[in-house]
């Protein structure tokens, strides 16, 4: 699955933006199927937003992401709802996990909600097992430290199956230890699942081999 | 139930408003049984009511005169039908066929052949053949022939063979004797006369005259007539309903009157009808407010699971996933609420049939095919209106 944008502007910080150079903004950028891809930005350059923008639930843009060669607002919802089932996985940076389920329910929730799932229960419990996560696995998400709902969101973006992971600061509440135990278990999830990724984030790093580096 | 449909029991909360979905599904369910007895009695009613009486014929005739009063007595003209008359009834909706009832307008004298001393005056009256029940190939009648078919009522048969028979000492006479006796018949008008042989063809329950076919009437009336063409006084209506209130409401309103017998079941029909549309009427009523709990009830759950729902799309769940869900909350509701209320009224009609049985009234023991249509109706109009609720307020 290809990802392009094209002369990408958000709205809101149109002005802002064009007075600085980028990488992504008003540029043609090709995102092609299965490179892993790092997005550095400063604080208030628009980071969330792209993520937003590249997963469509935020359209306050000029310009256009074509996937596929089909601009976003040319699938309908239904058509959308399948793509995040099987083809576009994302960590949140505010992680939205769900408060009335438990850990393992909010893992679940994503793993059956398409046609086929991207691996079994017992899978599931060993991404909990390296992440360190298995002890809260039966406790509401309500109750969990931010550092552990992170390590949830990760292992339920990684149970369905995608092509592309949108990554939004998925590190920001590990320490370093549990930073490269996740990155190890993406990398490995993403060459298993031939899928690329886009991550988001404030400074260089260098838990990745990425293949192209952008500027925001 | 699907391990994604288990996880959104948990998300979108359905218990939210359980006394207000209780109501909606008691209303529901009085509705759909008010609806069906409605239904239900107006089958069994028409059933009694054309069971027993016309079992073979699909339609019924009546002989329509206007009512002589004091006022028009000698006045013969009054009691006639004008051409436009007919043309009114003809078009009321409940009337199959309407024909004029010709009466003859010549001196007719009939004798009995034999020792049956028997010699009278009478008249004969003829109606359009297509009214006529005693179907077969002696009811015709052309210029030359000597032999005219004719058709006595009944009634005429049993006057004589019960009363005049045996008072005056004379044989009774069965049917199949009258059609083998021939009949002389002198036609006439001032001192011109002719001779046939009248040949009783069949006996008539519908039309309580003496009737002969239209040809001869027409042929008759031209030669012995007193040349006008006479209004003619009784019309012949062909009915597939004579208990139809619409008909005997326009029979009085215009003043006309036939057999009170045939009619006598309308005024019945008429109260149960009311009956049952008022209470048909409660059940379509009651139904429309279930449907709007149903309705407002759905509308609370979305909305009190806005953000939840939200994120549930974000997430990547189908819309026609997040419909077939909560569907699947309601379906089995009015399923249940539909098939207890069929048997409600199964088990009524049961009890009805016995009951009406021991009085010699038979309607079926089983509901019938109307009032399955309707529940299945039903249950769908309510999955239709859900299924737009939902439809509606999950975009």
């Amino acid at each position: 699955m290809q990802i392009q944008l094209s002369h990408l502007v958000p709205l809101p910080l149109r002005d802002k933006l064009l007075q600085r150079v980028s990488d992504i903004w008003n540029k043609e950028v090709t995102f092609s199927p299965g490179s892993f891809i790092k997005i550095k930005a400063p604080s208030g350059t628009g980071k969330t937003t792209l993520v937003h923008y590249l997963y469509h639930i935020r359209y306050d843009y000029s310009g256009k992401i074509l996937v596929n060669g089909k601009p976003w607002q040319d699938y309908n919802k239904p058509a959308l709802a399948a793509i995040r089932q099987q083809q576009v996985s994302i960590i949140f940076q505010d992680l939205r996990l769900f408060d009335q389920l438990t850990a393992w329910e909010n893992i679940e929730l994503k793993r059956v909600m398409g046609p086929s799932p991207a691996c079994t229960p017992e899978q599931v419990q060993e991404m909990a097992a390296r992440l360190q996560v298995t002890h809260v696995l039966q406790q509401s998400a309500r109750t969990l430290s931010y550092g552990e709902r992170q390590r949830i969101a990760i292992i339920r973006a990684l149970v369905q199956p995608f092509q592309w992971l949108l990554m939004d600061e998925p590190f920001s509440h590990l320490d370093e230890e549990n930073t490269r135990r996740a990155a190890a278990l993406i990398a490995e999830t993403c060459k298993a699942q031939q899928a690329g990724f886009v991550l988001t984030d404030l400074d260089d790093d260098v838990h990745f081999n990425y293949n192209v580096q952008y500027q925001l | 139930m699907h391990p994604f449909f288990q996880l959104l029991k948990k998300i979108i909360q359905t218990g939210i408003g359980k006394s207000r979905l209780l109501m909606a599904t008691a209303g529901l369910g009085i509705a759909m049984v008010l609806l069906l007895i409605a239904i239900q009695a107006h089958t069994n009613f028409n059933q009694l009511l054309y069971g027993r009486q016309n079992q073979n014929e699909s339609a019924d005739f009546l002989v329509v005169n206007k009512k002589i009063t004091n006022a028009m007595m000698g006045q013969s003209d009054k009691s006639m039908f004008t051409a436009e008359e007919l043309q009114t009834i003809k078009q009321q909706s409940f009337v199959e066929a309407a024909g004029y009832i010709t009466s003859s307008q010549f001196k007719v004298t009939a004798a009995a052949p034999g020792e049956l001393q028997f010699y009278t005056d009478m008249f004969f009256e003829s109606v359009p053949d297509s009214f006529i029940d005693v179907k077969n190939e002696e009811w015709k009648w052309q210029e030359g022939d000597e032999v005219i078919p004719i058709i006595l009522p009944n009634d005429f048969l049993n006057l004589y063979n019960f009363g005049f028979a045996l008072s005056q000492d004379l044989p009774q006479v069965s049917q199949e004797t009258v059609k083998n006796l021939p009949v002389k018949i002198t036609v006439s008008r001032g001192l011109l006369s002719s001779q046939f042989t009248g040949h009783i063809v069949g006996f008539s329950d519908r039309i309580s005259s003496f009737l002969v076919p239209a040809a001869f009437m027409d042929w008759a009336n031209n030669r012995y007539g007193n040349g006008k063409a006479a209004a003619p006084s009784r019309i012949v209506i062909k009915t597939s309903d004579p208990a139809n209130p619409a008909l005997v409401k326009f029979l009085d309103d215009h003043g006309y009157t036939t057999n009170q017998d045939k009619i006598k079941y309308s005024k019945t029909k008429l109260i149960v009808q009311t009956i049952v549309s008022v209470i048909g009427f409660f059940g379509i009523v009651l139904l429309l407010f279930a449907l709007l709990v149903f309705s407002m009830f759905i509308q609370l759950i979305i909305a009190s699971c806005k953000k939840e729902i939200r994120l549930l799309v974000m997430l990547g769940t189908a819309p026609a996933q997040l419909r077939r869900y909560l569907l699947r909350q309601f379906v089995p509701l009015y399923v249940i609420t539909g098939i207890v209320a069929v048997l409600l009224v199964a088990v009524l009609q049961w009890v009805a049939a016995r009951a009406l049985a021991a009085h010699e009234m038979v309607i079926s023991p089983w509901p019938g095919i109307g009032m399955w249509i309707a529940a299945v109706v039903v249950l769908l109009l309510v999955y239709f209106v859900n299924n737009r609720t939902i439809r509606k307020y999950l975009d």
